[in-house]
This record gives C-alpha cells, sequence and structure tokens, in this order.
C-alpha cells in the first residue's frame, strides 16, 4: 500500500525550474534512502512532501488524499519532519518534548509517551534536559515525539549527519524496529553509501531530477554513483570498505542484542 | 511521568503560598508599617487609597511582563528576549513623556492612554516591517523591534533636552517605573487588557511550545506557525503596552522571571506561563514595598528596584551560559 506518492511534481524557488516532472512512492512500512550531491534537491523533496512547501505543478499524495487539502492536525496525524538540524538551545525535558506529540491527537495517539520512550530507549531520561544529551540521543526523542503523533510517514533530513558510526547503527536499527512492527513508512535523506546500501531502496536524486531508484544493489553501481556525483574514479574500494564496517556492525549489534 | 507533574504540582503551589505571604508583607510595609490586626480608620484609609491600588498595579504590571518574557523568549528562540525588545517600551515612554514635559493632562488617564497608544502603534510598526516575504519571521521582528526602539529612544532623549524642569523629572521618573501616582482608576482598563492578553496566550500555549522548538517542526505537529506569532505577538504586546501605560517602564521582570520558573518546574508553556504571572507579580509587588520603605520619606522607583534585584541574576545567567 502506497503512502507517499509524488505524480509530475515541479518546483521553482525563482524564476528557473528546480525540479521537473518528479514521480516516485513510497509503500507503507518501507525505509527509503534519498541520495545525491549537495544541493541536488533532496531537502526540498522532502518539505514538499511534509507540506511545507506547495510544488507549482504535480501533485502529492499522502494515504489516500493530496498533502495539501489536510488540515494542520489532519497533516500531523499523517506526516511528520524532522529537519537535519534539532535546536540545542529548546529549553525542554525529554518528557516534555515527547508528550508534545499528543497535540494533534484527539486522546488516541498511536502510542503513549511511556511507550515511545522505551522503544526509542530514552526510558530513563524523561526527566533529563534536551541540552544534556548526546547528538544521537537527541535525534532518538524526537522521533519518539513523532511515533506518539502517530503519523504514517517519517520524513528525516539527514538523520545521521554528525552522528559517529555507533550511533548512526542505533539510529538506523531503530528505524528498522519502527518500520517492521509499528508499518510507519520512513523516508530519509543521506550522505553515507555504506548505510544507504542497507536500506529497503533508495532514490539518487541530482539537479531535482531522479537519476535512478530501486533496491541498493541496483542503484549503487559504479557507473550511477560515479555520473551523479561527478566522480572520475571508481568507488568500489570505498564501497567495500563501508559495507565491510557496516556488517561487522550489524553482525556486533545482533550479537549484543541475543 | 505522574511523578513528574505531582512535583510541578507542589512547586507551583509552593510558589502560589509564598507569594500570597510576600503580598501581604508588602501591603503592609510602607513609610508607615501597617498593623494588620489593629485596623483604625486611618490604616483602613491609607490601605484603601495607597497600598492596595499599588499592591494590586504592581501585580498586574509584574504578572503581564512576566508572561511577556515566557512568550517573547519561546517566539524568537532566544534566553536574552524580553517584552521592551521590541521596542514597546520606546513607543510608550515617547508618547507619555510628550504628555508629562509639555503638561497634557485634559484628565487623569491621559498619561496611562497615551502611554497605551504609543505602545501599541510601536507594536503594530514592529509587526508590518517585521513581515516578509515568508511571513511573520523571528529574525525580522526583532531587528526592526532593535531598530524601531532605536529610533524612537532618540527621539526622546531630543524631546527631553528641550523641555521644562519639572516635566523633565515626572518623564524620568515614569521611565523608571513609578508607582506613586497609582490609584484604583488605572485598574479596570489594566486588568481587562491583561487578561485579555493572558487569555490570548493561554489558548496558544501548545503553539508557543511548539514555536520553540521551530517552525519546520511546528509545522509537522500541525501548526501554522506564522499565525501562531502572530497572535502570541499580539498577546505579549497587549500585556506590555497595558503594563507600561499603567506604571512606567519596569526592566528585568520580563526577562529574569520567566527562567527562574522555568528552572523549577520545566518548560512547557501550560506552566511556565501562569507562574511567570504570579512570579513577576509577587517580584515587582515586593520592589515596590522596599522601594518606599528603605527611604522613606523618599520613594525609590520600584523599576529601579525590581533591576537591582534583577541584575545581578542576570548576570548570574550570563555566567553559567559562559560556562556551558
Amino acid at each position: 500500500m502506497t503512502t507517499l506518492e509524488f505524480t509530475n511534481v515541479s518546483f521553482s524557488y525563482g524564476p528557473e525550474r528546480f525540479m521537473d516532472q518528479l514521480s516516485f512512492s513510497v509503500a507503507e512500512g518501507e525505509l527509503v534512502g534519498l541520495m545525491g550531491p549537495n544541493g541536488a534537491g533532496k531537502s526540498t523533496i522532502l518539505k514538499l512532501a511534509a507540506g511545507l512547501l506547495s510544488p507549482q505543478k504535480g501533485i502529492i499524495m499522502i494515504g489516500e488524499h493530496a498533502i495539501g487539502t489536510y488540515s494542520g492536525k489532519e497533516r500531523a496525524q499523517q506526516v511528520a519532519y524532522l529537519p537535519q538540524i534539532l535546536d540545542l538551545q529548546a529549553p525542554f525535558r525529554v518528557g516534555e518534548l515527547v508528550r508534545m506529540g499528543e497535540y494533534p491527537q484527539n486522546g488516541a495517539q498511536a502510542l503513549t509517551v511511556e511507550e515511545a520512550l522505551l522503544l526509542v530507549g530514552l526510558q530513563d531520561k524523561t526527566n533529563t534536559h534536551l541540552a544534556e544529551l548526546s547528538g544521537g540521543e537527541r535525534r532518538r526523542a524526537y522521533i519518539a515525539m513523532t511515533l506518539v503523533q502517530g503519523a504514517r510517514v517519517l520524513l528525516l533530513d539527514e538523520p545521521l549527519a554528525s552522528l559517529d558510526i555507533k550511533y548512526q547503527f542505533d539510529l538506523y536499527r531503530l528505524l528498522k524496529d519502527i518500520v517492521r512492527e509499528k508499518k510507519v513508512s520512513v523516508f530519509m535523506s543521506l550522505h553515507d553509501i555504506g548505510m544507504g546500501a542497507m536500506l529497503d531502496r533508495l532514490l539518487l536524486v541530482k539537479h531535482g531530477r531522479l537519476i535512478a531508484q530501486g533496491d541498493p544493489g541496483s542503484v549503487l553501481t559504479d557507473e550511477i554513483v560515479q555520473d551523479t556525483y561527478d566522480l572520475n574514479d571508481s568507488i568500489g574500494l570505498y564501497m567495500a570498505a563501508n559495507r565491510s564496517v557496516c556488517r561487522a556492525l550489524a553482525v556486533a549489534s545482533l550479537q549484543c542484542r541475543m | 511521568m505522574k511523578r513528574d507533574n505531582s512535583s510541578t504540582f507542589l512547586i507551583a503551589a509552593a510558589l502560589c503560598a509564598a507569594s500570597l505571604c510576600i503580598i501581604l508583607v508588602s501591603v503592609a510595609s510602607g513609610p508607615r508599617l501597617l498593623n494588620p490586626f489593629i485596623l483604625d480608620s486611618e490604616t483602613c484609609r491609607t490601605l484603601l487609597a495607597i497600598r492596595l491600588p499599588r499592591t494590586a498595579v504592581a501585580l498586574l504590571m509584574g504578572g503581564a511582563l512576566g508572561a511577556s518574557g515566557a512568550i517573547l523568549q519561546g517566539i524568537f528562540r532566544n534566553p536574552l528576549a524580553d517584552p521592551y525588545i521590541l521596542g514597546i517600551s520606546s513607543g510608550a515612554s515617547l508618547a507619555a513623556s510628550f504628555g508629562l514635559m509639555f503638561g497634557i493632562s485634559l484628565f487623569t488617564l491621559s498619561v496611562p492612554i497615551l502611554a497605551f497608544i504609543g505602545a501599541i502603534a510601536t507594536g503594530a510598526a514592529v509587526v508590518i516591517l517585521g513581515h516578509g516575504w515568508k511571513g511573520l519571521q523571528p529574525e525580522r521582528l526583532l531587528l526592526a523591534g532593535v531598530g524601531i526602539g532605536f529610533f524612537l529612544s532618540a527621539v526622546l532623549m531630543l524631546v527631553m533636552t528641550i523641555s521644562v524642569d519639572d516635566g523633565l523629572k515626572r518623564a524620568i521618573l515614569w521611565m523608571s517605573g513609578d508607582l506613586s501616582m497609582v490609584d484604583w482608576e488605572l485598574l479596570p482598563a489594566g486588568l481587562l487588557l491583561i487578561l485579555g492578553g493572558l487569555g490570548l496566550a493561554l489558548t496558544r500555549r501548545r503553539g508557543l511550545n511548539a514555536l520553540t522548538l521551530g517552525d519546520d517542526i511546528a509545522h509537522s505537529l500541525g501548526f501554522n506557525p506564522i499565525r501562531e506569532r502572530l497572535f502570541l505577538f499580539i498577546a505579549a504586546s497587549l500585556m506590555t503596552a497595558a503594563s507600561v501605560s499603567m506604571g512606567g517602564v519596569v526592566g528585568f521582570i520580563g526577562l529574569v522571571v520567566p527562567h527562574v520558573v522555568r528552572r523549577h518546574v520545566g518548560s512547557d508553556a501550560v506552566v511556565v506561563l501562569p507562574l511567570s504571572v504570579v512570579a513577576g507579580g509577587t517580584l515587582l509587588c515586593v520592589a515596590d514595598a522596599i522601594g518606599r520603605t528603605v527611604a522613606a520619606p523618599l520613594e525609590l522607583p520600584a523599576g529601579v528596584i525590581a533591576a537591582l534585584i534583577g541584575s545581578p541574576y542576570f548576570i548570574y545567567l550570563l555566567g553559567q551560559r559562559k560556562t556551558h
């Protein structure tokens, strides 16, 4: 079942068209990555999907309806968006932040605050100030808020940026759990090819155009990546090393959980 | 989570009880210490004609400034924002000083009314200038407020240099937060405006929390950030304008009180807004009581005392930010 669908979406910031006739979809319970060089339009695509920007042409569907037809509350029950930079100065405690996820709900949120905190592993940090958390923990606290919000589509703008490899992997595992257990669709932008290779599906964009989409194996080929990022050298060695690290972490993580 | 709520409730109840005691002591304090157990006719007259209206105005003013500070720090996402950062006090000061220095006193409420008009007109000008192509943006609002505030202050200084001596002294006292001239006449309009502003802010309390996280997340939570910011700005402007027009410019309450409240009960606007009203009102009450008692029969403006109490805490906060 499709939960997010772009059909012939065109968008421009100024007189020059930035994005032309973009079409793709994200299915229920799918973890999809959006990759591409800086300035390719990744953040713009996520903001369009969140309703923060409106397309000049085309239609963006969330569930059965176009994003623009929802009221603010209805939209928040369908889709949640987290920007790349989360405010370090936000004066709230973890519990206060996660409880804000109840705002769009009418007393029937998808998860309770306690359940969401347990799922993201912050159940002991309810009264901790956000400023006292690490970057990875802060990101998880915001994700807990979106889980309470009950959104069917979770849009994350570079959630792995500035996280060390352990936190990157923790976050990846958390997103996999959410996708599997809660049937939430996650659509996230990222730069790390190794992490991208571990997602369900990848979209590769450049200059606002979709270059390739499909399973990571078919998208992250030497030829496509070199063309998208204007590289002159093969990325084979880099990808092999990156995949090895990710596999090692995956094995270590599984062993820890057993 | 339940334990968290109950501790917040206990702290709030303790603050309210302490405030009530402080207010009672403040009412009794002054050039002549009143004994609440011996209510002779002179005591009653002093209470009704001077102490109670002063205490009521101090409570309203301090409460309004505390709540306005909490709102503005949230919508600007700036812990150092206060009700006067938007130039509202400069507009009120300029208009009121015109009245005081050029003897415009057609009726007893002319100065407060002039101050209110000056404050609201400045607030409206700040909103118009702060409205960019993306709507009401916090950075534009702040810059517009600071710019207009500087301009109006410069005009005020110019007017003061060419004014007559008697009016000048009264204007300076008024700008320092002088409650010595207040009476019951000021209360109904001030109460109505402050309750209106506070009511509006309380209906937007969730929007205030969401805006504190940034416009993108506020949008993601289902709010319209531009609309929420406008409503909250109107609420803060109404309360600040009412406060300034009742007793002049009182500094630091709007800056310091919300920080103190947050430190004890967390940052949820549902709790911070009402408790900032209680704490701000109590602080100004104490400042006014000290101001009229310590150097009696000379009266020190409540605004000066509040700033003397508030400044060290502000410096302490700055020090803490540096160590972070």
